[in-house]
């Protein structure tokens, strides 16, 4: 390798994509019989094209590439490309379909684009299309470049949560004063005369200002099992900070994102007791928390039950399910998450099939962001909702009502509804009504289609 | 050490010991007491593990030696002590010794690959076992016992003066200390360079159908975390900090793959099971393990999966679960007990077998939801389902009425010792 010389231009660097345009070129000339592939895997929902996912594809594809002397390129954006000499369609055929099905959860795979084309792959006969394929790998490179300098742009990447750093993390969770960032988001239930009435409030604390506040070099959701371990203190902390909190009038309802190992913590029974009678104080679990200790859920169930604190399962999606019977958990409430899969057919209506063992009322929709879900729920018989579009409801009735109204908007007031301390709320000049729980008009729940 | 004769102080010291904490020592003792007058007709045999390297006499190998030796308590035959060495004193009736010469062949064989016993080629055979004949040499066992207890007195007293100093000084680790994540960054550290294949252990999960002796299916790879324990940090609770034990089992399931990444020996010849995390199905380990097994032996090849780690990212499960199909491995769910049990759907789930924590609670029949367990047991399978960790009889008689034919767990391996003792009669009667 030359030495650099200070001054000159930077040396071209290697990559997939620079790799993959030279094999285009130089496959000009000997073209018969060969094809491409392209299998857009950059197109797929992050959380389908992580590292190992990706890993995974490259192995599957990996002994025809080798038996049809092909080469294989892995671009920089999760997309795979490649080239084959004589193939039996048949095998393409069938690999491309198995690695579809690999992915098969993922909206790539299976929604309708629309112009009847596939989004997950595009072959290239390299007899007659081989200037389509060119400008592909010539794109390829221009992106590459492209990312690269954005990457060079963007500073350094953030290191995950690991054994050595969660010390240090906890130790500063000690330290500091979390209650500016915990946020509050109302749950709402609409009610058969079509009124929207709070259901409760649910406590938490802002994941992305939390790791600003703590280890802004460090992804806190980088290890799930630390991230599990940290919040049990989060946890104690919240409850501290809870307490201490100062609103116009303490919230009748709380529920909130906890451990199950919280709930039998001296802190816990203290914030319980020292809430006024007719609190109703509900407990947000996950899945993952009670499969850990099953034992210990089952033993707690009868108690809370006993105590009048509700059991709400969160996170809820249309996978859980589909892979499990939600209503082994005996809670009082099941929180799904909507997610815009839910509106294509297939997705949709596995989803809707599943809940149908569910009684409505223990039903809720959560991060409703839209009002399509809201829409997708009611048309389910589900009155239950919470999420982005209902905070956007909660403010705009604010706001019609508010006398203070004039000085605002409807973000700001969204955002002060959410914060419980700080410069946010402080800059609301009502904060009774920030605190207060109004009655609002909805549309209609519509009643529960039997025998989907 | 002089022996002069049993004292009164020394035997009221004894006593009071024994009356504490009944150490195999001290029952051995005052069972020669009892047998002074009925030296007759009486022989023992002392079998000395405690010249054998660590690595072979760790608590499951003693307990296996001495379970060697517990038909003949069973029929009244003999009776067996396991001393704090690591020794094991057998006593039994003359009638019974034939069986005792074969179990000690056994134990020979078993520990065969130890100095001790590879270099032995009769000269020095006699230091592994010793046999007394009671009427003859009851003085020197006798002897042999004292100077035990007062060895094992002697550490005791030192591990309570250590204890206490330990208390007084208040050093950062203590017996029972909760893990930290300091103390597991230095695991995951120390595992890098740990020598994991002396703590390597395999478990077969066997058909056991009606009386007849258990047939292995296959047998489970795995690491003791007992072992690891004692060797890394022994006097941490790993059990105080779930998740970070969780993070722990997950760095060594990857620790385990590189090791059988390295063995080319037939330790994976198909047949067996290894323990998985999800994330670890997908790492470039895995791959390298998968290239390492010919494809006709992935169908042999049980892959496990906690249910936590399952339950923790469906998604990745999923895909995960149908790349391993789609390699021809099978896909077992762990540590599956009857609380988690109403939330493990096997056939909703998509997996190949399910691993059941026997629990004595099981009897009853039912499940926490009220559900009945014998319902449960035939919607995932009868003979989909292996009921583990059975350390009795009664978890095996409980899971046959149930309709399960696969079981794992230390009563298991007790049957199987027990077959092979069996087979190895029968071949010598022939012969």
């Amino acid at each position: 390798m030359n030495m650099p010389v200070p001054g000159a231009p930077a040396p071209e660097i290697v990559t997939q994509e620079s790799l993959l345009l030279g094999a285009a070129e130089r496959i000009a000339r000997i073209r018969d019989g060969r094809i491409a592939m392209h299998i857009h895997l950059s197109l797929l929902r992050p959380q389908n094209r992580q590292e190992g996912h990706i890993r995974i594809a490259l192995r599957m594809l990996e002994p025809m590439v080798n038996a049809y002397r092909g080469q294989m390129f892995l671009l920089g954006n999760s997309d795979i490309v490649f080239m084959l000499k004589e193939p039996n369609p048949v095998d393409v055929e069938n690999m491309v379909f198995k690695l579809r099905a690999l992915f098969s959860k993922d909206p790539l795979t299976y929604a309708d684009s629309g112009d009847g084309r596939d989004h997950f792959s595009t072959m290239y006969d390299l007899e007659t299309h081989y200037e389509g394929f060119l400008d592909l790998a010539r794109q390829t490179v221009a992106d590459a470049k492209k990312r690269l300098k954005a990457k060079s742009a963007g500073g350094k990447e953030m290191q995950n949560l690991d054994s050595k750093t969660l010390g240090a993390v906890l130790e500063r969770l000690a330290a500091i004063d979390i209650t500016r960032l915990i946020r509050r988001q109302t749950a709402i239930v609409i009610t058969g005369q079509g009124n929207a009435v709070s259901l409760f409030q649910e406590f938490y604390v802002a994941m992305a200002e939390l790791q600003k506040a703590l280890a802004p070099d460090i992804n806190l959701l980088g290890n799930r099992w630390l991230f599990q371990h940290l919040s049990q203190t989060l946890d104690l902390r919240m409850l501290d900070s809870l307490r201490a909190m100062k609103l116009t009038e303490r919230p009748s309802t709380f529920s909130l994102n906890f451990n199950l190992a919280t709930a039998a913590t001296k802190s816990f029974a203290d914030f319980e007791a020292g809430e006024a009678p007719g609190t109703q104080i509900s407990l947000e679990l996950s899945v993952l928390d009670i499969l850990a200790d099953s034992r210990g859920y089952q033993a707690l169930r009868p108690q809370l039950r006993e105590r009048g604190i509700g059991v709400i399962i969160d996170n809820l999606n249309a996978l859980t399910l589909r892979l499990m019977d939600i209503r082994q958990f005996d809670a009082d409430l099941y929180k799904i998450s909507w997610s815009m899969e839910m509106r294509e057919a297939e997705f949709g209506n596995a989803a809707a099939a599943a809940l149908m063992s569910v009684p409505t009322e223990k039903l809720l929709l959560a991060r409703c962001d839209s009002e399509d879900g809201i829409a997708w729920g009611l048309n389910q018989g589900i009155t239950r909702f919470q999420g982005r579009h209902v905070d956007a409801m909660l403010a705009a009735y604010t706001m019609h009502h508010c006398d203070k109204a004039a000085a605002c908007t409807l973000a700001q007031c969204i955002a002060r509804h959410g914060v419980v301390a700080g410069p946010l709320r402080l800059e609301c000049g009502n904060h009774a009504m920030l605190d207060s729980a109004p009655v609002m008009r909805a549309p209609k729940p519509k009643k529960r289609q039997e025998g989907l | 050490m002089a022996f002069g004769p049993v004292d009164r102080a020394t035997l009221e010291r004894q006593k009071m010991i024994a009356q504490r904490l009944p150490t195999g020592e001290n029952l051995l003792l005052e069972y020669l007491h009892k047998l002074e007058r009925h030296r007759r007709g009486r022989r023992a045999v002392l079998i000395r593990l405690s010249l054998l390297q660590a690595v072979n006499r760790r608590e499951h190998h003693v307990r296996i030696a001495a379970g060697t030796f517990e038909p003949l308590v069973k029929q009244l035959k003999g009776q067996v002590f396991t001393l704090s060495n690591c020794d094991i004193v057998f006593v039994f009736k003359e009638t019974a010794l034939e069986d005792v010469e074969a179990g000690v062949v056994r134990l020979r064989f078993m520990f065969s690959d130890d100095p001790v016993l590879a270099g032995a080629a009769g000269g020095e055979a006699g230091t592994f076992a010793d046999w007394f004949l009671l009427e003859r040499d009851y003085q020197s066992l006798l002897h042999y016992a004292q100077r035990m207890a007062t060895e094992e007195r002697l550490r005791r007293t030192q591990d309570l003066a250590q204890e206490a100093v330990e208390k007084a000084v208040s050093r950062p680790v203590r017996r029972g200390e909760p893990l930290t994540p300091l103390m597991l960054g230095k695991m995951e550290d120390a595992l890098v360079r740990a020598d994991l294949a002396n703590m390597m252990r395999r478990q077969a999960v066997c058909a056991i159908v009606g009386h007849a002796p258990p047939q292995a299916v296959f047998h489970e790879l795995f690491i003791s975390i007992a072992d690891l324990r004692e060797t890394l940090l022994p006097n941490v609770n790993l059990a105080s900090s779930p998740w970070l034990f969780q993070q722990l089992t997950e760095t060594l399931d990857r620790r385990v793959l590189s090791l059988l990444n390295k063995h080319d020996d037939r330790t994976v010849a198909g047949d067996v099971s290894i323990n998985l995390n999800v994330q670890t199905l997908l790492s470039s380990e895995f791959l390298t393990f998968d290239d390492n097994i010919k494809a006709s032996m992935r169908g042999t090849i049980v892959l496990e999966l906690q249910k936590v780690d399952i339950f923790a990212d469906l998604g990745a499960y999923m895909f995960a679960r149908d790349f391993a199909h789609d390699r021809g491995y099978r896909i077992c769910i762990d540590g599956v007990n009857i609380e988690s049990a109403p939330f493990v759907d096997r056939e909703r789930l998509g997996i190949d077998l399910v691993k059941l924590v026997w629990d004595p609670l099981m009897v009853a029949g039912k499940l926490p939801n009220g559900a009945s367990l014998e319902e449960y047991i035939n919607r995932t399978g009868p003979s989909r389902t292996i009921l583990c960790r059975c350390d009795t009889q009664e978890a095996i008689d409980c899971g046959q009425a149930m309709g399960v034919t696969l079981f794992q767990g230390r009563h298991v391996e007790g049957l199987i010792a027990a077959e092979l003792r069996r087979q190895k009669g029968v071949f010598r009667r022939r012969r």
